[in-house]
């Protein structure tokens, strides 16, 4: 049965397995994103006033906001990718989609870590069953099943199809779990943007929404240069794919 | 005052960049290793 | 609405199948009253705080012993290699899923109107709220529940290890619901004061319903292709 798992598509044309690199785009990506972390990382930790009431521990924010804001660009990457998906269906959205989702796993492990951190030092207690914590619990279990999804047996197309309509349908829920929870519980976390109402270490100053915006630049170069090193490489690894159909072919003869 | 959590925090968040970065390069590795056994056979 | 008759047609053939064998049926049930059971060890039935835990254990009856039911809607035909035949059939995806739909709905109803009143007898609960209210809520708790479940389990049938893949899957997914009746639950049996905040949850939870009804329908064709 594995035989022609890819068979779906014509068997590889021409037998050149030559790396097809192109090295200008992923370098540039990879200095500009060592670069620019740098800079997040001056910014964060020099730059940036310090808050009077958390002292250093609220430095963790920066990150954990940045993570926060790259996983969700990356689940809302897979989710139109998924939609260009079922309508044209190529399957370089197909895997966009997929390296997006695994990113954005990645990087919600690190606003699930850096929560309950940031949690114990200002509310001191490790996990609160706050809205938007629980959001993204719920967002990073549907997002590992919707990995698992894609690790089930079968031809590509098929598994690019449900994992899709899987994608929809997680991202659509996740607005009516936060609005679920926020119901459920009161909310825990300061309004940082706006007026929010007088809570000491609500607001924000102005050293700090620089350097917040800056790592929020430095993780979407990150992100970028994941999304790229993660297409290229499930290309590359499709080439070899059908290339060993090929031979399976030839062996036949 | 809050060092150790700050510490904690950013150690946290490297560490799981840096192995996401090392998953990446397994994979690579094993990809390059597969490519040079067929480019073998192909020979 | 030739649509409709062919999802009531297929409905039909699962709940007469099922009626012949009574395999699903008989193991749902028996599952909730063995819930129930390890309830009552978990939870001293003769304690009076028990009573707080009581609508909490409705909704984990119901979405444990639906998953046994969904898990196999799609499953059985699977083995029985009437999944291509279905597929093929002159019907539109949409039939086929309302048809699942509608047989594991019923299925699920008469589960909860067995183990239901089994767990307020065995947990000496007195209804104090609203009983019209309650059987709304667990209407429409177990409609978003079954609609989306069954939409899932069509997907999930793909799979080698669907019935490990379709807990996860689930789960997630429905929280909204979950926290939702749980909730209207709670107030309705226990504290009928707060009844606005419940008919709030109420609300919520159609909302849902109705928008993952749509959804499931207009993506179901890309779920059911041959």
């Amino acid at each position: 049965m594995s035989m022609n798992l890819e068979r779906e598509k014509e068997v590889l044309v021409g037998s050149q397995l030559a790396e097809t690199k192109k090295l200008n785009l992923s370098s540039i990506l990879y200095v500009g994103t060592v670069i620019s972390m740098l800079v997040a990382l001056y910014f964060i930790f020099i730059y940036a006033a310090e808050e009077k009431t958390m002292g250093a521990a609220q430095k963790i924010f920066y990150f954990h906001v940045s993570s926060a804001w790259l996983a969700f660009m990356a689940f809302f990457v897979t989710f139109v990718c998924s939609i260009l998906f079922l309508i044209k269906r190529k399957r370089i959205f197909d895997t966009y989609a997929y390296v997006s989702a695994e990113i954005g796993v990645v990087f919600t492990i690190i606003v699930l870590t850096t929560g309950p951190i940031w949690a114990k030092s200002s509310w001191n207690t490790w996990w609160v069953w706050e809205p938007r914590l629980i959001t993204t619990l719920i967002l990073f279990f549907i997002y590992v099943a919707y990995i698992m999804i894609r690790q089930m047996d079968g031809v590509w197309d098929k598994k690019a199809r449900l994992a899709a309509v899987f994608g929809i349908i997680g991202f659509a829920d996740v607005p009516i779990v936060f609005f679920a929870i926020r119901w459920w519980q009161t909310k825990f976390h300061p309004i940082v943007f706006g007026d929010g109402p007088s809570q000491s270490g609500g607001g924000i100053e102005g050293t700090m929404l620089t350097a917040l915006f800056v790592s929020l630049a430095a993780f979407t170069i990150l992100y970028s240069y994941f999304l790229y090193k993660g297409v290229s490489f499930e290309n590359m690894k499709i080439k070899v794919e059908r290339y060993k159909e090929k031979l399976r072919e030839d062996l036949d003869k | 005052m809050g060092f150790e959590y700050m510490y904690g925090a950013y150690s946290v968040a490297w560490v799981v960049i840096f192995g996401y970065v090392l998953i990446i390069g397994k994979r690579h590795t094993k990809l390059k290793k597969e490519i040079e056994f067929l480019k073998q056979l192909d020979k | 609405m030739n649509q409709m008759r062919t999802a009531l047609f297929l409905a039909k053939k699962d709940l007469y199948s099922e009626l012949k064998t009574k395999q699903i049926l008989v193991t749902q049930i028996i599952f909730a009253a063995l819930v129930i059971v390890v309830f009552s060890f978990a939870f001293d039935p003769a304690n009076n705080t028990t009573k707080a835990v009581i609508p909490g254990v409705i909704w984990v009856i119901i979405v444990f012993s639906g998953i046994l039911g969904l898990n196999r809607s799609f499953i059985s035909e699977q083995r029985n290699d009437t999944i291509q035949g279905l597929l093929v059939a002159p019907m539109e995806a949409t039939s086929i899923y309302l048809g699942k739909f509608l047989a594991n709905f019923t299925m699920m109803l008469i589960v909860e109107l067995v183990s239901i009143p089994f767990l307020f007898l065995l947990f000496d609960f007195k209804f104090l709220g609203s009983i019209p209210y309650f059987i709304l809520v667990i209407f429409l708790g177990s409609f978003g529940f079954i609609a989306i479940g069954t939409f899932l389990a069509a997907l999930a049938a793909n799979s080698k290890s669907s019935e490990m893949l379709l807990p996860l899957l689930l789960f997630p997914i429905t929280t909204p619901i979950l926290i939702g009746v749980v909730q209207a639950t709670r107030i309705i049996l226990t504290n009928m004061e707060k009844f606005s905040s419940a008919l709030a949850w109420i609300q919520l939870v159609t909302a849902y319903d109705v928008i993952f009804f749509v959804v499931c329908f207009l993506l179901i064709d890309y779920v059911l292709e041959v």
